[in-house]
């Protein structure tokens, strides 16, 4: 099947860049994500079994292809809304979507991938293919973000590459090393603790990159201003998904060996920095896009905490990425008709969007409840969990320090999301045009995901999450 | 022989440490490329022809012949200034490098290698190190492409040390090497240099708070 | 005879600065001086009187002499072939660098004496120097006697055998760094151009421009008995042990006139480094000195 999805993929994606006629695009588009859904439906269906020799249809794969597969219908309807308004030529309209495809497949292939080392080529694919979304306004501080995010991506893959042969090295070089992740854990509890450490340092900061977390933090900060909203969404959720998807890979990799304790220690720690990071980068910023990519490094913050607590923790992580991919995506995606309609991102210039847009403040003021994690949101529970088991694992002051430092994060939140939906001080040029309402609808459809999965998770979610996370101690 | 070969190597790493000109640095790049030529040719001579030809077609042709060529044109059309401007005085970066190839030596003992042998592992750690801190000490944004090709060297120095029980390792690494060197070189450093007329890092800053 | 390797030695200094002179002279294409003219110069210059300055002291006078000492002692420490140094005890290669030391130091009080803010200048630069080439020296004399096992000149240079390949290239790398260590301590190019006369580049010329008389002679001489002393000991390390005298005799010769004409090529080839950038190089021959220490750690099997 995946054999299939992969050529008949390739085929569209040169069709898309090459064609200039905006309903055969469309019919393209369609086409794709009737094989995509198709390809995440037979995953499902199929799960645990080998394809291709090196993919795998695991729990964890299948449960982010999901989500990868909704959230690729939003975007692509929210890039044709996004390009439509910005009256952008048919030749950079084909490239836009042809390298959408090529990263939507990219990723597909990453969360399946079981070989640590194909999992590292396709996730090198997705930084290329993100590098041209990027890029797509073609003004100089797109292509200063596009650059340092390709460069710093492209150090980090190397560094994950060191940490591959340094892993080889440790399991001795006298035998062709099957590299599959089933055979790797075997064979790694045979080999000495400071190798094991080496490779794990290594190949975590290399992930760290597309993760967001504390050492290489700086790429995403800087790609999620820059791009244009709808591959902002897409990429502070998706591709953070893959980010997390290699790290929790990794981290399985290694958890039934005599470092276990130390990695958590690793994960702690970076997991704690990036909340404070972010923290203190956000109590300066003005620019709406840069504080939501700021909140999303410290949810990824929060994460790696919940995945290095343990116990109820990894159940947690993996909750708490997929509910924060639903709320996330739906505020990047208003925040593309919060600029249609004030002309420009910075806060401190705007306000009273309550007024000016009904259903988008809503969806705001909607989103700003879920993203601080209030109670109807899932967010809560996800992030209840997490403390939980911080408190159970005896991380009392890492608990104390991020609690601290989340709450100053709520507040900034809060107060930028609240001034720019209620301030009402200032007189501010009314919207050229008016968006439609309809536009808003799949933000709803993702909040309420949301705020459903919160109190009634659906039974087969858990269960997949549970089968992803039988195996850590 | 190797020995050899690789103690060139990290010379050739203190030396750019000292480089003052662009051209002096893309020499050390293209001298570098001649000496993994050298390596892959003693360490690999084991394994399949096929492979070996290529992996000596790729160390030859692209990082002794095509990259330096290519560079030399960026600078060239750009007009860059041909002189590196380091953040860090130039006394202060040898120190610096030397640190480096202390810290791999110790680094190497503590972690007791048994499996491959110690020169590569050192000499593949300080020259990733000593990349990372080109990168960071420069202001120009090609030398910051020079120090990722010193990164991209230690790496191959690395896999070539388990080279010939793995050749798909090596492989892989130079699939790496071309990729991300043709789409970064090829593609971004002339639109940089195309948009921004001095090709300093210190254009790069509109992107902050 | 113990004292055979003093002869040599000043007998190859009478021509080895001549050499160099005119190795230099022939890459210009002129036809350039006689060998000996540098002795010439030296005799003519003992014949004449001493001009003191009424603001020096008593330093000024004896900073020379002093200087010239230091160098004939330093001399009598080095080993021929087979045959040990007039001196010659364990760690001996640290007192050589002392010894060395102060007369640097008498020469380099003697030129602030003087009052003079040029010779200030230079001396302070001339310090500067020696202080980054030391290390230099005494890590690469550290790794000979890591290898070797023993700390004396003599018991280093008898010791050393070159059989792997490996220690054939640790060999090649530190001559060459002894060499640039030389031409540093004797301030040669690329360092510093003996020939230069404009007070922002001089170095060692300037340190020496109120001496006159015998006191310059002196200090002439005892640069051209350095420099044959340092390729004595590069020399050293190419003549092995059981070697009969009457073979080890001309191979130190030629050896110390391949040496002048090695440092005449790379004078008449090389431009002097800016002023700034003086202080890494003579870094960079650290660094180096430091990789073959690790080199010869590896080999030798030791860790920490």
């Amino acid at each position: 099947m995946l054999v299939y999805y992969l050529i008949i993929s390739f085929l569209i994606g040169v069709g898309t860049a090459f064609n200039r006629n905006q309903t055969v695009r469309i019919v393209l588009l369609a086409l794709f994500m009737m094989v995509q859904t198709s390809v995440t439906i037979f995953a499902y269906l199929h799960l645990n079994t080998d394809d291709l020799v090196y993919f795998k249809y695991d729990a964890l794969g299948v449960i982010f292809m999901c989500v990868l597969t909704l959230l690729s219908f939003t975007t692509i309807f929210h890039s044709h809304i996004y390009l439509r308004h910005r009256r952008d030529d048919s030749r950079s309209q084909s490239l836009y979507f042809a390298a959408l495809i090529m990263l939507i497949v990219a990723m597909t292939c990453a969360y399946l991938a079981s070989h640590i080392g194909l999992m590292w080529v396709f996730i090198e694919l997705t930084t290329l293919s993100v590098a041209a979304l990027i890029y797509h306004e073609r003004t100089s501080l797109a292509l200063e973000a596009t650059w340092k995010y390709v460069f710093v991506c492209s150090i980090g893959i190397t560094i994950t590459f060191i940490g591959i042969i340094l892993l080889s090295f440790g399991m001795g070089v006298t035998v062709q090393i099957d590299f599959s992740f089933k055979a790797l854990q075997e064979q790694l509890l045979l080999v000495n603790s400071s190798w094991l450490k080496l490779a794990f340092l290594f190949i975590i900061v290399g992930f760290c990159t597309k993760m967001g977390l504390f050492p290489m933090h700086t790429a995403a900060i800087d790609a999620h201003t820059a791009a244009p909203p709808p591959i902002s969404a897409f990429i502070s959720t998706t591709l953070m998904n893959v980010g997390f998807v290699a790290i929790f890979r990794t981290y399985s990799l290694f958890a039934n060996t005599a470092i276990q304790s130390w990695m958590n220690q690793v994960l702690l720690w970076c997991g704690l920095i990036s909340i404070i990071v972010s923290a203190a980068y956000l109590l300066t910023v003005k620019h709406l896009k840069r504080m939501s990519a700021y909140s999303s490094i410290e949810h990824m913050g929060l994460t790696a905490i919940g995945l290095a607590s343990g116990g109820i923790g990894y159940f947690a992580a993996i909750f708490h990425m997929i509910l924060h991919s639903f709320v996330k995506a739906s505020v990047f995606y208003q925040i593309d008709q919060f600029h249609r309609n004030f002309g420009t991102y910075m806060i401190g210039e705007t306000g009273n969007y309550f007024n000016r847009n009904r259903a988008g403040g809503m969806v705001f003021l909607l989103a700003l409840v879920g993203i601080i994690a209030m109670p109807p949101s899932g967010l809560f529970v996800t992030e209840f969990w997490i403390f939980k088991a911080m408190f159970a694992s005896s991380h009392f002051v890492f608990l104390i320090l991020a609690l601290l430092f989340l709450s100053v994060c709520i507040y900034i939140l809060a107060k930028n999301f609240l001034y720019i939906l209620f301030n009402q001080t200032k007189n501010l040029i009314p919207a050229e045009e008016k968006t439609a309402a309809s536009e808003t609808w799949s933000q709803y459809f993702l909040l309420a995901l949301l705020f459903y999965f919160g109190i009634n998770p659906p039974v087969q979610m858990i269960q997949l999450i549970e089968e992803a996370v039988k195996n850590l101690p | 022989m190797i020995n050899i070969l690789l103690i060139t190597f990290a010379i050739s790493l203190i030396y750019m440490g000292i480089a003052n000109r662009l051209s002096t640095v893309i020499n050390i790049l293209a001298v570098q490329g001649i000496i993994l030529f050298g390596v892959s040719l003693i360490e690999l001579i084991q394994i399949n022809t096929i492979n070996l030809i290529f992996i000596l077609f790729e160390t030859i042709v692209f990082k002794t012949i095509a990259i330096p060529i290519f560079l030399n044109n960026v600078i060239k059309k750009n007009n860059i200034v041909r002189e590196a401007e380091p953040f860090v005085p130039d006394f202060a970066s040898i120190v610096i490098i030397t640190g480096i190839l202390l810290g791999s030596f110790i680094l190497s003992n503590i972690i007791n290698v048994e499996h491959v042998r110690k020169m590569f592992f050192i000499v593949a750690i300080s020259a990733l190190f000593t990349g990372l801190f080109i990168i960071i000490s420069r202001k120009k944004v090609v030398t910051h492409i020079m120090g990722y090709l010193v990164i991209e060297n230690g790496v191959f120095i690395l896999s070539l040390s388990a080279g010939s029980t793995m050749p798909m390792l090596v492989n892989t690494g130079i699939t790496l090497d071309i990729f991300v060197s043709v789409l970064v070189l090829g593609i971004f450093v002339n639109r940089i240099g195309n948009t921004f007329e001095e090709m300093n890092v210190d254009h790069l800053t509109n992107l902050k708070d | 005879m113990r004292g055979l390797g003093v002869i040599l030695i000043i007998f190859t200094s009478f021509f080895f600065t001549g050499i160099v002179f005119r190795t230099k002279s022939i890459f210009s294409g002129r036809k350039g001086p006689g060998i000996f003219q540098p002795m010439k110069d030296i005799w003519r210059l003992f014949q004449k009187g001493n001009v003191y300055s009424e603001t020096s002291s008593f330093i000024f006078r004896i900073a020379p002499n002093i200087y010239f000492a230091s160098v004939v002692i330093a001399l009598m420490l080095i080993p021929f072939g087979d045959q040990k140094g007039i001196f010659s005890f364990t760690g001996d290669f640290v007192f050589f660098a002392y010894i060395l030391a102060v007369g640097k130091f008498f020469n380099i009080i003697g030129a602030l004496d003087t009052g003079s803010s040029f010779e200030g200048m230079g001396a302070s630069r001339e310090a500067l120097y020696s202080l980054l080439a030391e290390p230099a020296f005494f890590i690469l004399m550290g790794s000979f006697a890591l290898l070797t096992g023993y700390t004396s000149f003599y018991d280093i240079f008898s010791s050393i055998h070159f059989g792997s390949s490996i220690s054939y290239a640790i060999g090649a790398l530190a001559s060459f760094v002894f060499v640039l260590i030389a031409m540093i301590e004797n301030s040669r190019m690329p360092v510093d151009d003996p020939a230069t006369h404009l007070e922002l580049t001089m170095v060692h010329e300037v340190m020496i421009l109120d001496n006159s008389g015998f006191d310059l002679g002196l200090i002439f001489y005892a640069t051209h008995l350095k420099f044959a002393m340092y390729g004595a000991i590069i020399a050293n390390l190419f003549l092995t042990p059981g070697k009969e005298w009457f073979y080890s005799i001309p191979i130190f010769i030629a050896m110390q006139i391949l040496f002048a004409i090695v440092v005449g090529t790379f004078e008449s080839f090389m431009a002097r480094f800016r002023m700034s950038h003086n202080p890494q190089f003579i870094f960079a021959l650290t660094s180096i000195s430091l990789l073959i220490f690790l080199t010869v750690l590896l080999i030798v099997g030791k860790f920490l």
